[in-house]
């Protein structure tokens, strides 16, 4: 197999350089969360596959680190570092919480509930489909309490 | 006063609740002093912070403005609409990044990344502009306050509902029953009272008739007399006791279905004012149960909690009152601990709850594994997973069962403590009652007066031990309702005429004036589609799946309403008629045909209950099922749909067919009605069809185009666009035609299985 050549652009925009010139690509990872860094599939602009990569080591260092930049957006969630509050309410459940990316609320369904991926973390997905990711063992005693009902 | 959606937003949304004042102002400034017609915030930056960075249209212009921040200036950029060239959306798990291009491909005007909470109100914003490039400008509404709270909203209807007034809305449905609840009510309270009464009268046989008698200041007689008299009060007392006990529980259990009942009917008939729309966005179990069960715990509620609850209360207050009357510093030891031991019910109760969750998750996931092997049993056993499909549920009843054990390790341990508090407080009384009781001369506690007291604080566990209890059922209860007034509160999309024009018979004329729609309101799916359909043709409408046919009918039948255009019948326009009227002259036969459970007979005449016998035989003939149906044996009594007898797909579609016959439909709408049967069947359904579509204005939507050869007219529909009409040869002789293409691979695909 050709080695693959991957440059990113100012916006973010990944570009596979092949035969026909660059195509604008965007990564998806074949398992998100089972497997974040296997099994990338590059797409073109009509979702369509244009390369599968394997493993990203496979790439040189340029290409590499430009996957991966391309691929911190494509496989962004919240990271949970604290939890400020979690209430029950009528039919709602409503989380306060810190994350790396800033202060955040919001709200799940009662019966909705966290589930773990990959042993370390837990994953809570909110009404409008926003991923929030928890891991249980690295919170303060006070979110760790707060988040005890939810955890194995 | 706060409209719901601004108190939604207060309440959970940790964002403006419309893009703020001033640097709208500057936008538009910057817009040539055009108004902004159109916003959503995009709200991570590019190293994927949070952030409020507000895209937004104007007529001309689309803007893009940054609220300044810690780390930020603000920052307001414009550009002409007519320099956009392309605006591409990447979806990612949680946040989704586009592009707004202008010719130079490789510099984009912007980028901007915003989570999916965000997403519809930026994807409205640049659908706009899409739009715009392909030369069909949309309306431009701002949805961008709805569309932030609508998953909110669908999660809780009710808004922002306190308990409070969930209880008074619920005591409202008490009013019709006024006198059954008085009578309820005082037979409760003439119950408690009643129960204070024994140990005073105890204590005036001890103290009044034995204790004198055995210090032989009273004469036997006399003793006797006077207890027997005391005695006889105290039979009374009881029986008074009981008949209220009677009265109470017999009114309130009644009272009780009385309310379940109302709620049931009442939620029934509002359900089927509920539009479509409503039930393909809520699933239908969650519908049942609200009709169901949460009911029932109504009737719980209202037939025990409230009382319960109510007189739980008042004997303790009662108790203290008659405890501190009775003797004024034991009554205190007994009254002053109440308020502690009120609290620690309270406190245990949130403790629980953490418990209670942790074991509602783990049963959800075992029933999760019964929900998915039952119905999938036949998976399981192909691919020989049982022993891992017992593991997994192995384990995770196991897990349940430790959440249990847990729980019972805590409340076990909390009641006895809580008893044990109670029992110090009884031992204190002693330790205080004594030393009076033991002095000789000036006994200022006689004997009765303390036996009284101990009666008295034996009652004092009961109502405690209620009001612990009561606070879960309560709970119960509490959301029960706000389910059932959230289903009650849930407003019909489209309003449905039932006075409207009546139209008997109708023609037939159907007419489309550049309708079109879209399910969300951001997406169109019919794309201004104008047509016109003459009273007695036979229609046959084509294109590929998810073009929007399917949409086209709902629309036709008005399940859903357009956003622009509109339809007429006969001329008048579809929301003028009376739509009871209208949709008993329409019929419709489906791809997937829904039968009732019940006889094939009801099925059949669903339409038309009055039908005779004759009719309906006439009408199974007719759609070639009356072979069939004999052949059952129970013929047209056997009980066909859920739980009854399995009809095969083709003998449900002849059966459907008949009751569209028997219906008797002015127009008929053929969705798919042919697809998913074999040939044989479907030669069989075909000649039913063909003696149903006579004098009739017909529909017809069909994967195989050879069945829609008789049409007097083909519609072929693309990305909810009408994009050829005309007869079967007319397109034929379209080159590069979609129906030719159509028609050639379903050709060729024939050819290949006939060799
Ligand atoms: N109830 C619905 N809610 C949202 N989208 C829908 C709904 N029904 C259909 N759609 C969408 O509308 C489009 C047209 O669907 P439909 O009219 O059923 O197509 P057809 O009948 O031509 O196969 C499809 O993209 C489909 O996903
Ligand atoms: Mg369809």
């Amino acid at each position: 197999m050709n080695q693959l050549i991957l440059t990113v652009d100012k916006a973010g925009r990944l570009r596979l350089h092949g035969e026909n010139g660059p195509v604008l690509v965007r990564p998806i990872a074949c398992f998100p969360w089972s497997s974040p860094g296997e099994y990338l599939s590059l797409r073109d602009t009509d979702d369509w596959e244009v390369a599968l990569i394997r493993e990203a080591q496979s790439l040189d260092t340029a290409s590499r680190a430009a996957l991966e930049q391309a691929l911190a957006q494509a496989s962004f969630v919240f990271e949970v570092n604290q939890i400020d509050s979690v209430e029950d309410e009528l039919e709602l459940r409503v989380w306060k919480v810190q994350t790396d990316q800033g202060p955040r609320t919001f709200q799940t369904k009662l019966d909705h509930w966290p589930h773990a991926i990959n042993g370390e973390a837990m994953v809570v997905r909110d009404l409008a489909g926003d991923l929030y990711r928890i891991k249980p063992h690295s919170l303060d005693p006070k979110s760790k309490e707060l988040f005890w009902a939810f955890r194995e | 006063m706060l409209d719901p959606t601004s108190q939604l937003f207060d309440r959970y949304l940790d964002q403006p609740q419309t893009i703020p004042r001033d640097l709208r102002a500057r936008l538009e400034n910057a817009c040539a002093s055009e108004s902004v017609q159109l916003y959503g915030l995009a709200d991570l930056d590019s190293s994927l912070r949070l952030c409020q960075i507000w895209v937004a249209l104007t007529a001309n212009y689309f803007g893009i403005a940054r609220t300044a921040d810690r780390m930020i200036d603000e920052q307001i950029r414009v550009i002409e609409r007519s320099r956009l060239t392309k605006v591409v959306e990447e979806p990612g798990l949680s946040c989704t990044v586009a592009h707004v291009l202008v010719s130079n491909e490789e510099h984009p005007f912007a980028t901007i990344r915003y989570s999916h909470r965000q997403r519809q109100a930026v994807s409205h914003v640049l659908f706009a502009i899409q739009q715009q490039l392909e030369g069909e400008p949309a309306e431009l509404i701002d949805n961008y306050r709805q569309s932030m709270v609508r998953p909110i909203k669908e999660a809780q209807a009710s808004v922002n509902t306190s308990r409070l007034a969930i209880v008074w809305r619920l005591l409202g449905y008490l009013k019709p029953y006024r006198w059954q609840v008085t009578l309820g009510m005082t037979g409760a309270s003439i119950m408690t009272l009643a129960r204070l009464l024994p140990p005073l009268l105890t204590a005036h046989v001890i103290d009044d008739a034995i204790r004198p008698f055995q210090n032989g200041t009273l004469a036997a007689s006399a003793a006797w007399q006077l207890a027997l008299v005391l005695l006889a009060g105290l039979a009374a007392t009881f029986v008074v006791q009981e008949l209220a006990a009677w009265v109470r529980l017999r009114t309130m259990a009644v009272l009780g279905e009385h309310v379940a009942r109302d709620l049931r009917t009442e939620m029934y008939d509002h359900l089927h004012r509920l539009s479509v729309s409503f039930f393909s966005s809520k699933q239908t179990g969650s519908i049942i149960s609200r009709v169901g069960s949460d009911s029932d715990r109504i009737w719980d509620f209202i037939a025990f909690g409230v009382v319960e609850l109510s007189l739980s209360f008042l004997l303790l207050i009662g108790l203290s009152i008659v405890l501190i009357a009775l003797d004024f510093k034991l009554g205190l030891i007994m009254s002053l601990p109440l308020p502690l031991l009120l609290y620690l019910i309270y406190r245990n109760g949130k403790t629980m709850h953490g418990f209670f969750l942790r074991a509602w998750r783990k049963w959800s996931n075992l029933t999760d594994t019964l929900s998915d092997t039952v119905p999938g049993i036949r998976v399981v056993k192909a691919f020989d997973q049982a022993e891992h499909e017992k593991r997994r549920f192995e384990d995770r009843n196991e897990s349940f069962t430790d959440e249990c054990f847990r729980i019972h390790h805590v409340w076990t341990g909390f009641w006895p403590v809580l008893m044990l508090l109670v029992h110090l407080m009884t031992l204190l009384v002693w330790v205080f009652a004594l030393p009076r009781l033991l002095s000789n001369g000036s006994a200022d506690l006689t004997t009765g007066t303390f036996v009284a007291f101990l009666l008295y604080m034996g009652m004092y566990v009961y109502p405690i031990e209620i009001i612990g209890q009561m606070a879960r059922l309560l709970n119960r209860a509490l959301s029960s309702a706000h389910r059932i007034f959230d289903l009650l509160d849930t407003e019909p999309q489209l309003v449905e005429t039932h006075r409207g024009i009546q139209l008997t018979p109708l023609q037939g004329l159907i007419d489309f004036r550049d309708v079109t729609f879209g399910y969300d309101r951001v997406r169109l799916t019919i794309k201004g589609i104008s047509l016109r359909i003459e009273p007695g043709e036979l229609i046959g409408l084509v294109g590929p799946s998810g073009s929007g046919k399917t949409t086209l009918i709902n629309l036709l039948v008005r399940f859903y309403d357009p956003i622009g255009g509109e339809i007429r019948i006969d001329g008048v326009p579809l929301k003028e008629l009376d739509i009871g009227s209208f949709r008993r002259q329409v019929g419709m036969v489906l791809q997937d045909p829904f039968l009732f459970h019940g006889t094939i007979l009801e099925n059949i005449r669903y339409g038309l209950q009055a039908a005779s016998l004759s009719e309906v035989i006439s009408a199974a003939q007719a759609a070639n099922a009356h072979d069939f149906i004999c052949r059952l044996p129970n013929g047209y009594d056997t009980v066909v749909g859920e739980r009854g007898h399995t009809l095969s797909g083709g003998e449900r579609q002849r059966v459907s067919i008949a009751r569209a016959i028997l219906h008797d439909p002015r127009i008929l709408i053929l969705d798919e009605a042919t697809s998913s049967v074999d040939t044989e069947t479907e030669h069989q359904i075909q000649e039913a069809l063909n003696r149903l579509v006579a004098g009739r204005t017909v529909i017809a939507i069909a994967h195989r185009l050879s069945t829609l050869k008789r049409a007097s007219r083909l519609l072929v529909v693309k990305d909810g666009r009408l994009a050829e009409q005309g007869t079967h040869l007319e397109l034929l002789g379209l080159e590069n035609g979609i129906y030719r293409k159509l028609h050639d691979m379903q050709l060729r695909l024939n050819e290949a299985h006939a060799v």
